[in-house]
């Protein structure tokens, strides 16, 4: 258990000493919205995992979606992807910045150069 | 089940669209390269279970009870408290009718608005840091 954190009945009580009328409810919606602010920032770091499925490009990051353990995911900001290997070993992967360039090409195929094959 | 990707650094990338992760991959579900150049990077062509591991900032989970902690640090709570004094402070100035007593729980707003911000954004990640010692940097070989 941390030294020292406090409940909500604690924050409440710190908050009376200045407003005695505030309503409970009110405060723990105040509390609430100044979790969903400090979420923005580096104050709770989660790694979960996700199933691919074949030929699908986009998976889902809204508020209610779930990782593979049917988690609900949370996510505010994604900072590092790692990607299973054909060991089982997860390497990390590149996020493509410029993604315009890679997946709109108006020129013919020959004007393209494959990448090296391994 | 692993995948057939033998290089998921070279064949994989991800990017983020909206609230959409994209994935895509320059291999066929034999982890072979994909031969079309002109469509080079497509969709992954297997199902892999688990093969996305995600690291990221998630929300923190509510508080529905007197007795619940918040989901936070705990250098982080009485940030909290600054945060609901912030708003019924500006609230108490919208109802005042005194103007003085307005401007009074205007500026009271103000310093605890500063003082969140400054605890969560302005100096958050450095207070809450859990790296510690010395920062050295490796410099590279010059040969």
């Amino acid at each position: 258990m941390a030294v020292h954190s406090i409940t909500v009945k604690q924050i409440l009580s710190r908050i009376r000493q200045v407003f005695p009328d505030v309503p409970e409810t009110y405060v723990m919606n105040l509390i609430n919205d100044a979790l969903v602010e400090a979420g923005m920032y580096n104050s709770k770091v989660v790694h979960a995992k996700m199933s691919t499925a074949a030929n699908q490009m986009w998976y889902d990051l809204k508020d209610a979606a779930k990782d593979s353990s049917n988690n609900v995911l949370e996510v505010n900001k994604i900072f590092r992807v790692y990607f299973m290997d054909n060991d089982g070993d997860y390497i990390l992967i590149p996020r493509l910045i410029d993604k315009d360039l890679l997946l709109t090409d108006v020129s013919s195929e020959s004007a393209l150069q494959a990448p090296d094959s391994r | 089940m692993a995948s057939s990707i033998k290089y998921p650094e070279n064949s994989c990338r991800w990017f983020i669209e909206g609230d959409s992760f994209c994935l895509i991959t320059n291999v066929d579900s034999e982890g072979d390269a994909n031969t079309t150049a002109r469509k080079n990077w497509k969709a992954i062509q297997e199902a892999v279970t688990d093969g996305i591991l995600l690291y990221y900032y998630a929300e923190p989970n509510g508080v529905s009870s007197l007795s619940d902690v918040p989901d936070i640090d705990n250098s982080l709570h009485l940030a909290l408290v600054d945060y609901v004094k912030k708003c019924l402070y500006m609230d108490s100035a919208g109802l005042a009718a005194d103007p003085n007593a307005s401007t009074v729980a205007t500026n009271m707003s103000m310093l605890h608005k500063q003082k969140w911000d400054e605890a969560v954004k302005r100096f958050g990640m450095k207070k809450r840091d859990k790296t510690g010692g010395m920062r050295s940097i490796l410099p590279h070989s010059l040969t």
